[in-house]
């Protein structure tokens, strides 16, 4: 009897393959009792993991500390307060002693009991000290398990050929783990389709489906599933005909890329003689490469969250070769590598301590760069130092004030003079770019432009913020509408700015990657598309066959009295060359 | 043993902040220091002590010392107290 549960498709691929269940939460909190002459070590065990979580809390401590951002501090040196309480510490000491039991354990039970005393407080404020609590019991337990990073790649399987992972839920360095890894297929239980997990999965050509409920309980280690990520469906134990319905529509697809392939080599130019240029959206080495096979003028977008995705924070020399990396591999072609956009739904574990009671509103991007400019210096140095290897551009990602590009300007400025002392020469005019992904930066846009060479939009931030939806949340997810009006008059005022400005503006959110939206962009005048290089091909194909003109009208119509057309995008996926 | 009664004169009582300073002077002493309200007393140099207490008490709090240090302890303790915790209000 075959079983359907339904989720969120988050890529179009489909996946045929055994089920492994991934339950990190037992693994990493081992629970165990002891030998009475093993209780000493274990205490010793503790000591030393506590030793160790506070000077990685000194550590970020002392790089915050000199750019003057109090609440972070403050924030901080109430972990440390925590991490040597002795109502947390002491009392666990005790019960590894009293219970015999591993450090993993009796601090679990000591950090519930202590919650249960606050909960029973009832006191809302009094609810953040519990979060805080939580945070530092599971700092002590990476330090525990003294290798955090290594910790989820132990517990993988090496080989997941022909495998569906099925997990609560993953973060986006997990992906690159599993990817590697050659995954044939992901199902996660939580999980919004614009999650950074998501949009990673999308430009690794994973097929994955989130949001499933209850998938770990209700599949089974080893049963067969079908993985359609396009429907958003898992069906369990498929019969024959399904499983051959799936192989057929997998060879399908298959020569569908192939297919696509062929317009890789053709000029980028509308069948009515509009040029565009389109970029590739990378970040891990596979997807340079890709990159490269897909044409691409150049990167439109490096990302450098992953730098620090794991518990460390990367140092400049460490940024250096990265970006070293990239612009080797790309021989020649522009590179824009953005500096740090961590904040709201992917905040580094080294930089978690800065959360706010609202991360999609707080400290982050580039607000969270020029509050711990210590940080922010490194990678402008980095970035600044490699500059010797090809062409970069530096964009700033999540403005909301000119008052914010001067003040990158005039870091970016300090940094180059420092190198220059030290014997380097920098390319004096290395662009330097923005992000428009405020609602108050889009409307600021000339303003924005003129302290900027090159303008950026990321569609993913604006429509999240100008529709008031987080896009992880399912279930406001529905409201997400890539051509409600007030998106494209954002938009089409930020073209308009560039044009004025005479600077290039590139669109490098998702929407640039989708086929029909990309000829919504071209009608609003875009002309610069970056996206992840698995998308290339599609959009290259729908953008030749596309009128400009024709797209153009249908916009203008829509924007105008939304006459013709109560559905844009399809209106505009007829718009083609062959209609 | 020394015992001050300390009144909380700051807005916020001994919330967040106010906690983290507290906690982190009384560290710095040799002796043990608790703080007192009602039948409840805690360990002056937990964090969790301190805010488990903090969010039932109103505005009055005793202040037990008990060490080589004891004096000075209890008095910095005391003044930080009346200082408002250096808050503004």
């Amino acid at each position: 009897m075959s079983l359907t549960l339904t989720g969120i498709g988050v890529t179009s691929g489909i996946a045929l393959g055994r089920v492994h269940r991934l339950t990190p939460g037992e693994l990493t909190l081992p629970e165990y009792h002891l030998d009475a002459d093993a209780v000493e070590a274990e205490t010793e065990r503790m000591r030393q993991a506590v030793q160790r979580g506070d000077r990685f809390l000194s550590g970020v401590l002392e790089r915050v500390g000199g750019s003057g951002n109090e609440t972070a501090r403050e924030l901080l040196e109430a972990h440390r307060l925590i991490l040597q309480d002795p109502m947390l510490i002491e009392a666990a000491r005790e019960r590894i002693r009293d219970q015999q039991i591993n450090a993993e354990w009796a601090l679990a039970l000591q950090g519930e009991s202590l919650q249960e005393e606050f909960r029973r407080l009832d006191d809302e404020y009094l609810a953040l000290r519990r979060e805080d609590l939580e945070q530092v019991v599971s700092l002590i337990q990476r330090e525990l398990a003294e290798q955090p990073s290594a910790l989820f790649s132990t517990q993988v399987p090496h080989r997941l050929d022909d495998t569906i992972l099925v997990a609560a839920e993953l973060a986006p360095a997990d992906l690159t783990i599993l990817s590697q890894r050659r995954v044939a297929g992901l199902i996660t239980e939580h999980g919004g389709p614009w999650s950074h997990s998501a949009i990673l999965a999308r430009s690794l050509e994973i097929p994955m489906v989130l949001g499933v409920h209850h998938a770990l309980e209700l599949l089974e280690e080893g049963e067969l599933v079908v993985l359609d990520g396009h429907y958003g469906a898992v069906l369990v134990r498929p019969d024959e005909n399904l499983q051959r319905h799936y192989s057929d529509k997998q060879a399908a697809s298959l020569r569908h890329r192939n297919e696509l392939k062929r317009y890789l080599a053709q000029p980028s130019r509308t069948h009515d003689g509009r040029s565009f240029h389109l970029f590739g959206n990378a970040e891990l080495p596979i997807e340079f490469e890709n990159c490269l096979e897909a044409g691409v003028t150049g990167i439109g977008l490096m990302r450098t969250e992953y730098l620090f995705l794991d518990d460390q924070i990367p140092d400049e020399d460490a940024q250096y070769r990265a970006y070293c990396n990239a612009l080797r591999a790309m021989a020649g072609r522009p590179v824009t590598i953005r500096t740090l956009d961590a904040g709201g739904d992917k905040l580094p574990d080294a930089l978690a301590l800065t959360r706010g009671p609202n991360p999609a509103l707080g400290l982050r991007g580039l607000r969270l760069s020029l509050s711990v400019t210590d940080l922010f210096r490194e990678q402008l140095r980095a970035i600044l130092r490699a500059s010797v290897e090809g062409p970069v551009r530096i964009l700033l990602p999540m403005l909301t004030t000119t008052a914010e590009i001067a003040q990158a300007r005039q870091l970016i400025a300090e940094c180059r003079e420092e190198l220059r002392a030290e014997g380097l020469t920098i390319d004096p005019e290395l662009p330097v770019g923005g992000m428009i992904e405020t609602p108050a930066a889009a409307l600021d846009v000339q303003a924005m432009a003129r302290e900027l060479d090159f303008l950026s939009i990321g569609t993913n931030d604006l429509i999240q913020y100008v529709l008031a939806i987080d896009r992880q949340d399912e279930l406001v997810s529905y409201l997400y509408d890539p051509t409600h009006p007030g998106l494209l008059e954002l938009l089409a005022r930020t073209v308009e700015a560039g044009r004025h400005q005479g600077i290039e503006v590139t669109v490098c959110g998702e929407l640039a990657g989708d086929e029909r939206a990309a000829r919504m962009l071209l009608g609003l005048g875009v002309t610069h598309f970056s996206m992840p290089p698995a998308q290339v091909a599609g959009v290259k194909k729908s953008l030749i066959e596309a009128g400009y003109e024709h797209c153009r009208e249908i916009v203008e119509r829509y924007r105008k009295d939304r006459r013709g057309t109560d559905d844009l995008l399809e209106a505009l996926r007829h718009s083609g060359n062959g209609r | 043993m020394k015992r001050v009664e300390l009144e909380l004169v700051n807005r916020l009582g001994l919330h967040a902040r106010a906690a983290s300073k507290l906690v982190q002077a009384a560290s710095g002493f040799d002796s043990r220091i608790w703080l007192a309200h009602g039948d409840k007393r805690v360990n002056a140099k937990s964090i969790m002590g301190v805010l488990l207490l903090a969010a039932p008490c109103g505005r009055e709090l005793t202040l037990e010392v008990d060490g080589p240090d004891e004096d000075e302890a209890a008095r910095t303790i005391a003044k930080l107290v009346a200082d408002r915790f250096g808050e503004d209000e």
